[in-house]
């Protein structure tokens, strides 16, 4: 073959070679605007990705089919509804109803699994090595209170437990007679 | 089906052609498809996706819509959207909105003087016995010959000013105006009929109406209304290539063209044709983008054909499946 007719053999394949070249260019920005365009929302409201907001605590129910486990005991120094409640959907879907005080501090953290005991996801329970644990009686079964330091940076208290295949957890900067009391008054909505 | 699904769906229709056209526009450009039939085909995927594709997808994937793939494999997801909230609403609801709004704009714009024109009918024909109403049948015969195609029924219209267009879905007409045959002289005038010969020969007519279906079932879908619109630019293209392929004069055309738009410029429609509601205010934009229009159409025409993109096919194959491959992950 002489050498202008490996020439005239090379074009047609390097225009394929650029063309294919341009598309995966194009395609992979569309991937990344799309991408950036999902991490919007999580990045203006300051939540990792994948912790997903509910406007109530009845709106969270809609979303999962699944009633939540609430407090029938809840003391007046908290405010109600919750300030935020927040999603983790996996394998095991985590919920976190957060409550401020009455002055308007983070006071209390609801946490429970949804579909299952699995653990629940830091993502809305930062954990940490409790500074002091000793089991505690919720109800029927057997759970944990523990000393650990808080979202503000001091000493909370945890009530941890599993009650109906559900793991849940309370966390707050409240007296531990109140969050026992909290803890134990726990159900679902029409059980 | 809940309304928040109707959302979702709505949602992804207008998200996933707007995707599709975006990415289908910059590969027209950065391929540098300038040939209008293969400019029609990219296009006309960006239309069938939401008609066809999406619907595919919704029946044949239905774990798409659970909060799992949403929020594990999703690419995009936009429920998180509805985690931002303005005026109680989630943003997602509020874009689906604005989005739905600009669509249905859109296709009225173009739906209502459509269907007031076709009151007002085509205009009142006379028997071409006037020597530009002979000359008109005898060039329409000619051309149609050279062409290979019948000649349609000619509507010679005496008065008013210069019209030379094409009409009809099933009984197809031309219609031209004695002012029109005064002003072009006969290679413009083949070439002027040999362009509309061309849009009857594609059964363009009929086509825009079914687009027209197409754009209604879309209403609330801005991206489908422009690259519809778009087609309809492309249709053009396509006509006037066919009309300098037949005739063998570009620059015929290109000044036929240009004279016709000189000659209309700043008149109202004829009876039969489109134009836009409120087209008083918005007389000077589209005054303007027609100029544009045509201005392109004529550049087109001063240079040579357009050579066809090798291997199109194998392009539009490779960008169709790479942007259904990549909206299956948008939610």
């Amino acid at each position: 073959m002489t050498a202008i007719g490996a020439t005239r053999l090379e074009r047609p394949a390097q225009g394929m070679a650029r063309a294919l070249g341009t598309l995966v260019l194009v395609m992979g920005a569309a991937a990344a605007a799309l991408a950036t365009l999902d991490a919007v929302p999580a990045w203006v409201q300051g939540e990792p990705r994948g912790v997903r907001k509910a406007a109530s605590v009845e709106e969270a129910e809609r979303r999962l089919k699944a009633r939540l486990f609430l407090p029938a005991y809840f003391p007046d120094t908290l405010r109600w509804p919750p300030r935020a409640v927040r999603l983790v959907v996996e394998d095991t879907t985590s919920v976190a109803l957060s409550f401020d005080g009455q002055d308007g501090t983070p006071a209390l953290v609801l946490v429970q699994t949804v579909g299952g005991p699995g653990p629940i996801s830091p993502m809305v329970l930062p954990e940490g090595p409790p500074l002091q644990s000793s089991p505690l009686a919720v109800g029927d079964g057997e759970g944990t209170l523990s000393r650990v330091v808080g979202e503000d940076g001091s000493i909370w208290h945890e009530v941890a437990w599993t009650k109906a295949g559900a793991r849940l957890a309370l966390r707050g900067k409240v007296p531990v007679e109140t969050l026992i009391k909290m803890a134990r008054s726990a159900h679902r909505e029409g059980r | 089906m809940p309304a928040t699904r109707w959302v979702d769906l709505a949602g992804q229709a207008i998200f996933h052609t707007l995707v599709a056209a975006l990415v289908i526009e910059a590969l027209i450009r950065l391929w540098r498809v300038r040939d209008p039939r293969q400019r029609l085909a990219f296009r006309l995927f960006v239309l069938c996706y939401p008609l066809l594709v999406l619907p595919l997808l919704v029946v044949l994937a239905p774990e798409r819509a659970s909060d799992d793939f949403r929020e594990g494999r999703a690419l995009f997801s936009s429920q998180r959207w509805d985690d931002l909230r303005f005026l109680g609403s989630g943003l997602r609801h509020w874009w689906v909105g604005v989005f739905g709004g600009m669509g249905l704009a859109l296709f009225l714009m173009d739906l209502v003087p459509l269907l007031l024109g076709r009151r007002v009918g085509l205009p009142r024909s006379a028997p071409p016995v006037s020597p530009q109403g002979q000359a008109a049948a005898a060039a329409l015969e000619g051309v149609a010959r050279s062409m290979g195609l019948r000649p349609p029924r000619l509507v010679f219209v005496e008065d008013g000013g210069p019209v030379l267009f094409c009409a009809g879905a099933l009984a197809t007409s031309l219609v031209v105006s004695r002012a029109a045959v005064d002003l072009l002289d006969p290679k413009e005038i083949r070439a002027a009929l040999a362009h509309e010969l061309a849009h009857l020969d594609r059964l363009d007519p009929g086509v825009s109406w079914l687009l027209m279906a197409g754009r209604a079932l879309m209403a609330v879908n801005p991206a489908f209304q422009v690259v519809a619109r778009a087609m309809a630019r492309d249709a053009e293209w396509r006509a006037d290539e066919r009309a300098a392929a037949a005739t063998g004069d570009r620059l015929a055309l290109a000044s036929g063209l240009l004279k016709l738009f000189r000659a209309t410029e700043g008149r109202p429609a004829p009876p039969g044709r489109r134009n836009l509601p409120l087209a008083a205010a918005l007389a000077e934009p589209i005054a303007r983008a027609r100029a544009l229009d045509i201005e392109t159409r004529c550049r087109r025409l001063l240079g040579p054909a357009p050579a066809p993109l090798p291997h199109g096919a194998a392009r539009l194959f490779a960008a169709a499946a790479s942007i259904s491959s990549l909206l299956f992950f948008v939610v």
